[in-house]
């Protein structure tokens, strides 16, 4: 059970927190881990473990990835299962083998240098444990776990078997987010002191309807039963259920608020959230989420505010704001969200566009003049805008079409390099586990309507 | 004398529909024939063509202090192109939308099939209309082709494009009933 939030002194749980080392420090740093059998060949051996939408997604960016041999593909559902082995077909010219079950692909599947798994959360810690204990390699998509014990059962099994265990968090390693860290936050500090940090997912009614299948399509009742599903309706929709997922807040609020923790390179001391069933009323999990974390940094304190909306889209998409003294970084997965905006008594930022790290954005049309003295005495003058001087790479797809690289890829490619002994990984899973094990707690707190005072038993691995 | 009684021999003459026309009333007539012919021709020949239009991305490393930033960003540039392997019939945001209808699913090999034949059809029709080539028949057929895009679009609630398909419908109408004063065509028959 979770543990409770107990009634240490400020100085104890300082000392603590320095004490999950880890904690802070691994966030920021690159992985200590790469393949045991480094320097082998650039042919890989890959397994798909769920062939699903999030599956899909991955394979379509692991399909502009050279050396990659697909193997086989596992998935209880027929139906996802010979679509995902039809995919494989259509790049490489010949049938994976295709299986149901783990356990019978894991006995039956020789020489396999790695896995993908992109099944439901519930599902994650339980077939990551077994192909790291099988002595493979897994990249697996985030949240890792639905419960934390799960995310911890990951992190021991990686360190336990010696194999490379990645963990979907792409945007650690999405060029765009790497070079906001390493030049502008903390190469050339444009945010000054970041005092705050805003992020959000806001997503239309529409969008977060429950998904229906066609009856001929079901699986089989006895099937769903041994994998841990009620029954169709629970299979097609388990991000909604509190036994199967983390619902909206760790769905789609874990990409996000992990970047909190990564750029910031500390882990927040507290959490308060609030949540409730404001639309989808029959729902186990909450629709709108919010959430306040604390943080101390060296630099002084900071609030962090995420909220995930699933029944609205007010509010402009999905984006991470770091807002300092001096600037503000908007970031986002879609180049159309980002923006950098300076503050109008920080230093000009025109040297940094002659260098190269920024490029100015056309002023925006300048506000009518307020009226009234008293308030525009309180009005800030508007920020000077920027943005970032590129975007991920361009490639060649297979039909001669040009395109920006999927923003999975990167992290792909950082996968597979490492299991080449080439490169480190990114975000091992002690490293996800770190950023991701404040998010765990937000419904407790929400729930409870508490706020909860992390401990080193709340965020250790 | 007016230049309408010297432009011609015969100041009257019999349109095929029993109407009597003046000379200057032909010359309008013929040059209102063209002009539909051209614009029907020009129109559908552009959106064939645009059929295989397609933006090629080219990149560079982006450099920070004059050295390639070690991150991978890169600054990109996109220069619309044409070619074969650019080529979509119907747009891909149109194409799904098609693909969620009910009546599309009953029909799946409709859609890929009317995706390979449009822009082939639009500049086939174009050339035939614009040369005079069967003017009547490439004209009906030019109708055709946009009465099932009008299908489409009213199947996907697109009511805007429906209006402009029509306002098509209505010019391809009058090149037809301005046939008989068609002119430059390599084949009048049909």
């Amino acid at each position: 059970m979770n543990p409770q939030p107990n009634n240490l002194s400020r100085r104890d749980f300082l000392s603590r927190t320095v004490a999950t080392a880890g904690a802070g420090l691994v966030l920021g740093a690159p992985n200590i881990l790469r393949a045991a059998t480094g320097g082998g060949s650039d042919d890989l051996h890959v397994g798909l473990i769920g062939c699903g939408k999030q599956g899909r997604v991955l394979f379509e960016a692991m399909s502009n990835i050279p050396g990659l041999h697909f193997q086989s593909v596992c998935d209880i559902w027929d139906y996802n299962r010979k679509g995902g082995a039809g995919k494989v077909k259509s790049l490489q010219g010949h049938m994976p083998t295709s299986y149901m079950d783990i356990d019978d692909m894991l006995s039956k599947e020789k020489g396999l240098d790695a896995v993908v798994i992109a099944t439901p959360d519930f599902w994650h810690s339980p077939l990551t444990v077994k192909c790291l204990e099988a002595g493979i390699n897994v990249y697996c998509e985030k949240m890792m776990s639905n419960t934390i014990d799960g995310a911890r059962a990951m992190v021991k099994a990686m360190q336990k078997s010696g194999k490379l265990c990645q963990i979907g968090h792409q945007r650690r390693s999405n060029p765009r987010y790497r070079f906001v860290l390493d030049n502008l936050i903390n190469g050339q500090k444009i945010c000054g002191q970041i005092v705050n940090i805003n992020g959000q997912w806001n997503r239309a009614v529409n969008s977060s309807q429950d998904i229906d299948v066609k009856p001929n399509l079901a699986i089989k009742q006895d099937i769903l039963n041994k994998y841990g599903f009620k029954d169709m309706q629970q299979f097609m929709n388990w991000r909604t259920y509190r036994d199967l997922s983390g619902g909206p807040i760790s769905d789609l609020g874990a990409h996000q608020i992990d970047i909190f923790n990564w750029f910031l390179g500390a882990l927040p001391k507290s959490v308060y959230a609030s949540g409730g069933r404001d639309f989808f009323k029959e729902r186990e999990h909450f629709d709108n989420v919010m959430a306040i974390f604390d943080y101390d940094t060296p630099q002084g304190g900071v609030r962090a505010f995420y909220q995930v909306l699933t029944t609205t889209s007010a509010g402009g998409g999905y984006w991470e704001s770091f807002m300092g003294t001096q600037g503000n970084i908007k970031m986002s997965e879609q180049t159309a969200y980002t923006s950098l905006f300076r503050e109008d008594s920080a230093p000009s930022w025109d040297p940094l566009v002659e260098r190269g790290f920024l490029k100015k954005k056309a002023a925006p049309p300048k506000p009518e003049a307020p009226t009234g003295g008293a308030i525009a005495a309180y009005e800030s003058k508007p920020p000077e805008g920027f943005e970032l001087p590129g975007d991920l790479p361009v490639i060649t797809l297979r039909d001669g079409q040009t395109t920006t690289k999927p923003p999975h890829q990167p992290h792909l490619e950082n996968f597979f390099n490492s299991v080449r002994g080439k490169e480190k990984l990114n975000c091992d899973a002690l490293h996800a586990f770190n950023s991701e094990a404040p998010i765990y707690w937000v419904n407790p707190s929400a729930i409870s309507h508490q706020p909860i005072q992390f401990t080193s038993e709340h965020l250790s691995a | 004398m007016s230049t309408e009684e010297t432009c011609c021999s015969h100041e009257k003459s019999a349109h095929p529909c029993g109407e009597n026309h003046s000379c200057g009333e032909k010359i309008a007539l013929v040059y209102g024939a063209l002009l539909l012919r051209l614009w029907l021709a020009v129109r559908a020949i552009q959106t064939g063509i645009e059929k295989y239009s397609g933006t090629n991305l080219s990149d560079q490393p982006v450099k920070v202090d004059g050295v390639p930033n070690p991150q991978g960003l890169t600054a990109s540039e996109s220069v619309k192109e044409y070619a074969l392997t650019h080529y979509h019939g119907v747009p891909g945001a149109l194409m799904k939308k098609f693909e969620a209808e009910p009546i599309m699913m009953k029909m799946k090999f409709a859609l890929p099939l009317y995706d390979k034949i449009l822009g082939p059809a639009l500049l086939v029709l174009g050339i035939t209309i614009l040369l005079g080539i069967a003017s009547r028949t490439s004209l009906f057929l030019l109708g055709l082709l946009y009465i099932s895009l009008t299908w489409g679009l009213i199947l996907i609630k697109q009511d805007d494009g429906v209006s402009w398909l029509g306002v098509h419908m209505i010019l391809i109408v009058m090149a037809l009933m301005l046939s008989a004063h068609n002119r430059l065509c390599i084949l009048k028959k049909w």
